[in-house]
């Protein structure tokens, strides 16, 4: 009977669940006397005394591996810490107490004066929401609690359900249901405290104890969907990206390794370079086929892969990762059976001939080298015995990717055997807090629709992945899931996938815009090239900043075609400097808008100076391009092309460079002017070229068997080009990018003009009609544009997922429920906030950070809740707010917010 | 060895059928059987099998069974036949070849009366509808062109029920779509060229054949009875002026 392979998107991961796949660690018995609630490995111990002790040597050793511990006890701050017989060195220890207590460095400042803990649910409740801030799920905690402590709200309620609490030491009464009780004092402690020891030193399995809606599970393999699956389970850290296939050979299918902005080739041919594996488990023959046994679940907030198959010589199970808190590096745990050999050695890269490789001791290495440049990975095992069932191989890798020379293989060395030496628990101790903290900043609650919920956080956890935070973001149509599109980067990089990092990781964008920035010199050359003045940008841009579009190509029917969107879709000018803009207008970064950004805006501002033609009529138009609808081209005043370099001028105007003469600048503000933009005023429509109109008035909702739909391929594209169908959101994504460029209340006739008219045949144009359908607050048409953004890569609605995951599509679904539904928009320094939400959903929460403030933003019904870190100024709905610090509490009256109280 | 069988009437339709019989014997490397069940006489099929240097065995009966027994021999794997018997015949032909097709595993090489099949043939044309089961039927024959040195184009037509709901930028949309198309299905071997088509799939299929330049069509054959399965090969058997590949279904 044939294995069915299907994605789950659905709310798993209770240890209740069934099919929750948990690795061998959860019942590697290491001491079986213990209780069957405590025969696993924990993720972080909490210790609850009743007075002041000395913290258990176990639980420092605990700590010393990397396992986040806690001591929970009454002390003050005249308590010596030699009391405690503690090491105040340590990273990851913490204190928390029912009155006032501090330590060197404590989980949290006891120093401040508001930190003040009432009742046991409360300290419970604090440190375990510590813990999860550190990546540690309350399914993952064991508490640890003195007998002699008061606990008057037991049974536990909330999240602290989830943890597994055993009371110690004698107790009257007894603890209630679900508390174990381990009777026998201090020697029970330290019992426990020490079989949490053992299984670390014998390599237990973490297991995946997540809460729901946080996974992504696979089950089974067959070669249909594997590539598919392989690409949607990719585990990434902005520099390091592995595809997600299986590692046990129940499949030949190898992890797919990209490192990003090291590229081969020259000119159109230019695309990604594919690095060495290492995680493929070999030395046992692989089993291709619907029979395989494999479950594969990806741990979105914590960035793991977890695997188990089964195998001849019996079930592997692994825990593998791209580290976020050391990009360049990877590491996988595998738990092996008896018999089951894994020779380490590193596997060719995909789609590339390997330089040269060989062995250093008791390491691998390998190189792979570009046109210039090039990739070389190192990796190194160690096994421990794991008793009768077999042992445990860790394996560790590091990566070094440079775009411009063949990397040493010696540069690795060192970090490979501080890798090495730190060992797995620490390694994924750091991973894990690392992915939890960008969590902080970025995770999107809505509450209503689970489906949306699961599928908005893979979005996030795929975009979190694909960009990486220091020194240049390269980032391509597919991030690091896949060699899709060659890597090249488009325009929707920097108007799709920026913004989501603007508002909640400014490095990242920052790097994205260094991207940008370095390439300024090219894309003033390409200018120079084409007679004009300024930056033009490339429309594919990968490792130089030249362009990089195929000029000709083999169509679907073998057809040989001129592709010219590298010569006319020059709209990437003005997306170039939106995302500056953008990225200035949340971060607030001064230095970087009065050095690049400014820049950035004279140069593409000088670019469309030189590129528009002021006829005799007073009139300024752009002739031949190529707007965000390509199934019509060339075409004269595109109005996204127009309005955007109106915009662009406009920008730059309003602060230019120094260099800038009084002259230059009055031009640009002139030509602005001047742009035709094709606004009708009787109908209230925006022509979207000159023409448009005059076109063969098809319907594509009412001609085409469904949308979306590629209606190039269905009619063809000389019949497109001759009619009214346009390919995605050009004239509305006005709306979105530059709302203040448009007229006032034009919205809605726009939508209701081009919606129907949309085949909406680009994977970016869903979520940018969600998020104008969401400000129109036509929540129907919204929700269905949302849920198949979010359906994309999931259901695989491309049939191209497997070349890699559409990032853009994910920055665009953020930008839906940022923009579109939370109604966010920095400007001049206010952020704007005007929320709606549709009837089933009961709440939209999420955070921001803006100008260095954390702003989170929690929408229920009538009810408006903003928290903000930092002193900022608000503009809710039509009412401001000035240097808001703290909680703002708003209710909805009438179309006003007012505060609650 | 591996034998193929061309089956031949008695009429100037025997000729092509030969003759395609020879190439395809000749790049499979097979030994090749001309068979005739007699129904009205064999001279031309005597004279046809003499023109060609390839002895005639001649056999009685009903030619449905007779060559299905013929067909169920170990060591036959294709079997060619004309696509059309005499208007005079008892039987159509092509009611022949839809039954042989239905009842046997191994491959059938149905040739037109008007083709005019190569000494050597050097390209197949392979329909694949992207379903799995379809799918692993034909894989087999591209194995095997690969083999016999033949150039082999994929061609993969949508209709409008099945048209892409995104095509993003058509210079690298056509190259990821096609990649993974035949990585599905298990032909990605170097030197196969997927093309891809949105129409009616007969005729795009035989569209593509002409353009390509192919000497033969592989296409999926269900075995049914059913009128309603098969109709796109059916429509190719009817329409095709190159020679037509069934493969079985599983």
């Amino acid at each position: 009977m044939r294995q069915h392979s299907h994605v789950t998107a659905r709310v798993t991961g209770r240890r209740s669940d069934p099919s929750a796949l948990e690795a061998g660690g959860s019942k590697d018995s290491a001491d079986p006397s213990l209780p069957a609630e405590l025969d696993r490995r924990f993720e972080a111990i909490v210790v609850w005394n009743a007075k002041p002790r000395a913290v258990p040597p176990e639980l420092i050793a605990l700590e010393g591996i990397g396992v986040p511990v806690v001591v929970v006890a009454p002390f003050s701050f005249a308590t010596p810490m030699s009391r405690l017989a503690w090491s105040t060195t340590s990273a990851v220890a913490g204190f928390a107490t029912e009155e006032r207590g501090g330590a060197d460095d404590p989980l949290v400042d006891m120093n401040d004066d508001d930190f003040a803990l009432g009742e046991t649910e409360d300290v419970l409740s604090f440190v375990l929401r510590e813990l999860w801030k550190r990546g540690v799920t309350p399914g993952g905690v064991l508490l640890l609690i003195d007998g002699a402590v008061e606990l008057p709200q037991l049974p536990l309620t909330g999240v602290l359900r989830d943890a597994v609490a055993a009371v110690t030491g004698p107790r009257h009464p007894p603890p209630p249901e679900g508390v174990v009780s381990l009777t026998g004092g201090d020697p029970r402690l330290h019992q426990v405290l020490a079989d949490q020891l053992v299984r670390r030193r014998r390599g237990s399995l973490p297991e995946f104890d997540g809460p729901p809606g946080w996974s992504l599970v696979v089950e089974g393999s067959d070669h249909q969907h594997e590539r598919v699956h392989a690409s949607l389970l990719t585990v990434a850290n902005g520099y390091l990206g592995m595809t997600g296939a299986p590692v046990s050979p129940v499949s030949s299918q190898e992890p797919l390794v990209l490192v990003a902005g090291v590229y081969d080739g020259e000119g159109a041919e230019t695309r990604l370079l594919t690095g060495p594996g290492v995680f493929k488990l070999t030395g046992t023959r692989s089993r291709d086929g619907s029979s395989a046994q494999v479950k594969r679940r990806l741990d979105l907030r914590s960035g793991v892969l977890y695997e188990r198959a089964t195998v001849e010589a019996g079930t592997v199970e692994s825990v593998r990762f791209a580290s976020l808190a050391q990009p360049g590096t990877a590491i996988l745990r595998v738990r092996c059976p008896k018999g089951f050999r894994a020779r380490l050695r590193l596997q060719p890269p995909a789609e590339d001939p390997v330089h040269d490789e060989g062995r250093d001791g008791g390491s691998c290495w390998m190189r792979v080298a570009a046109t210039t440049g090039g990739i070389v990975a190192a990796a190194t095992q160690t096994r421990t015995r794991a008793g009768a069932r077999g042992s445990t191989l860790d394996r560790f890798a590091v990566y070094r990717g440079d775009p411009d020379d063949l990397p040493e293989r010696s540069s690795l060395i060192e970090d490979l055997a501080r890798l090495s030496h730190s060992g797995f628990d620490r390694l994924f101790s750091e991973h894990r807090q690392a992915w939890a903290e960008r969590w902080e900043d970025a995770d999107v609650i809505i509450e209503g629709d689970d489906e949306l919920q699961l599928a908005v956080r893979f979005a996030l956890f795929h975009l979190m992945g694909s960009v990486a935070d220091t020194n240049e973001a390269a980032v391509g149509a597919r991030g690091l899931s896949g060699t899709g599109y060659r890597g090249h980067v488009f325009w929707d990089a920097d108007a799709f996938v920026l913004p989501f990092f603007a508002a909640t990781h400014p490095p990242s964008a920052r790097a994205m815009l260094e991207y940008r920035w370095r390439r300024l010199s090219a894309a003033m050359m390409a200018a120079q090239d084409g007679g004009h003045a300024g930056a033009r940008f490339p429309w594919e841009s990968a490792r130089t900043g030249y362009d990089v579009t195929p000029r000709r190509i083999l169509d679907r029917s073998g057809r040989v075609i001129t592709v010219r969107t590298g010569q006319l879709e020059e709209h990437i000018v003005s997306e170039v400097a939106w995302a500056t803009r953008c990225y200035m207008d949340w971060s607030g970064d001064t230095e970087f808008a009065l050095g690049p950004g400014r820049r950035i805006l004279t140069e593409t501002a000088r670019y469309w100076a030189s590129r528009i033609r002021l006829e005799p009529d007073g009139l300024a138009h752009i002739f031949g391009v190529i707007g965000p609808d390509e199934y019509h081209e060339p075409v004269d005043d595109n109005a996204f092309t127009n309005v955007m370099a109106r915009w662009n001028l406009r920008q730059a105007a309003a602060d230019p460079v120094d260099a800038v003469e009084e002259s230059e600048r009055c031009r640009w503000l002139e030509l602005a002017d001047a742009l035709v933009d094709g606004y009708d005023p009787d109908t209230g429509v925006y022509e979207q070229f000159a023409g448009f109109n005059q076109l063969e008035p098809l319907i594509i909702e009412e001609v085409a068997p469904r949308r979306p739909i590629a209606a190039d391929l269905l009619l063809g594209g000389d019949r497109v080009a001759r009619a009214q169908v346009v390919k995605q959101a050009d004239v509305l994504l006005l709306y979105h990018l530059v709302p203040d460029e448009m007229v006032p209340g034009s919205l809605e006739p726009n939508l209701r003009f081009y919606e129907p008219r949309t085949a909406h045949g680009s994977s970016l144009s869903p979520a940018t009609h969600a998020l104008v359908q969401g400000r129109t607050r036509d929540f129907d048409r919204a929700l269905e544009s949302l849920h198949l953004a979010s359906r994309i890569d999931l259901d695989d609605l491309t049939g191209t997922t497997a070349s890699g995951l559409h990032v853009a599509t994910m920055g665009g679904l953020w930008q839906a429920l940022a923009f579109g539904f939370a109604g966010l928009r920095p400007h001049h320094g206010v952020l704007h906030v005007d929320p709606v939400l549709p009837p089933s959903w009961s709440a939209l929460a999420m955070p921001v950070r803006f100008h260095g403030s954390r702003v989170r933003i929690r929408k229920e019904r009538a009810q408006l809740t903003i928290d903000t870190s930092q002193p900022i100024d608000l503009m809710v709905g039509s009412r401001r707010f000035d240097s808001v610090s703290g909680r703002l509490e708003l209710r909805r009256r009438g179309s006003e917010w007012e505060p609650s109280t | 060895m591996s034998k193929i069988i061309a089956a031949i009437d008695n009429s100037a339709a025997s000729r092509p059928v030969l003759a395609m019989a020879r190439a395809v014997a000749l790049a499979l490397d097979a030994s090749l059987e001309v068979l005739h069940v007699v129904e009205d006489g064999d001279e031309t099929a005597r004279a046809a099998a003499q023109a060609s240097g390839v002895p005639l065995r001649t056999l009685t009966g009903d030619p449905m069974a007779v060559l299905s027994t013929e067909m169920d021999a170990e060591d036959v794997s294709v079997l060619v036949i004309g696509a059309r018997g005499r208007p005079a015949g008892r039987r159509p032909a092509g009611h022949l070849v839809m039954s042989l097709a239905t009842r046997s595993d191994k491959p059938i090489v149905v040739v037109p009366p008007q083709f005019q099949p190569p000494d050597h043939l050097s390209t197949v044309l392979v329909a694949m509808e992207g379903t799995p089961g379809k799918a692993r039927a034909l894989q087999r024959t591209i194995e095997v062109s690969l083999s016999a040195g033949l150039q082999i184009a994929v061609i993969h037509v949508q209709d409008e029920n099945h048209v892409p709901s995104f095509s993003d930028q058509v210079q690298h949309e056509t190259e990821a779509y096609a990649k993974e198309f035949l990585a599905r299905h298990k032909v990605a071997a170097s030197g196969i060229r997927l093309e891809l088509r949105v129409g009616d799939p007969a005729t795009e299929l035989l569209s593509a054949a002409q353009s390509e330049g192919a000497d033969l069509v592989a296409v999926g054959w269900p075995h049914s009875d059913d009128p309603n399965r098969g109709a796109v090969a059916r429509e190719i058997l009817n329409r095709s002026p190159i020679a037509v590949l069934l493969m079985a279904l599983s």
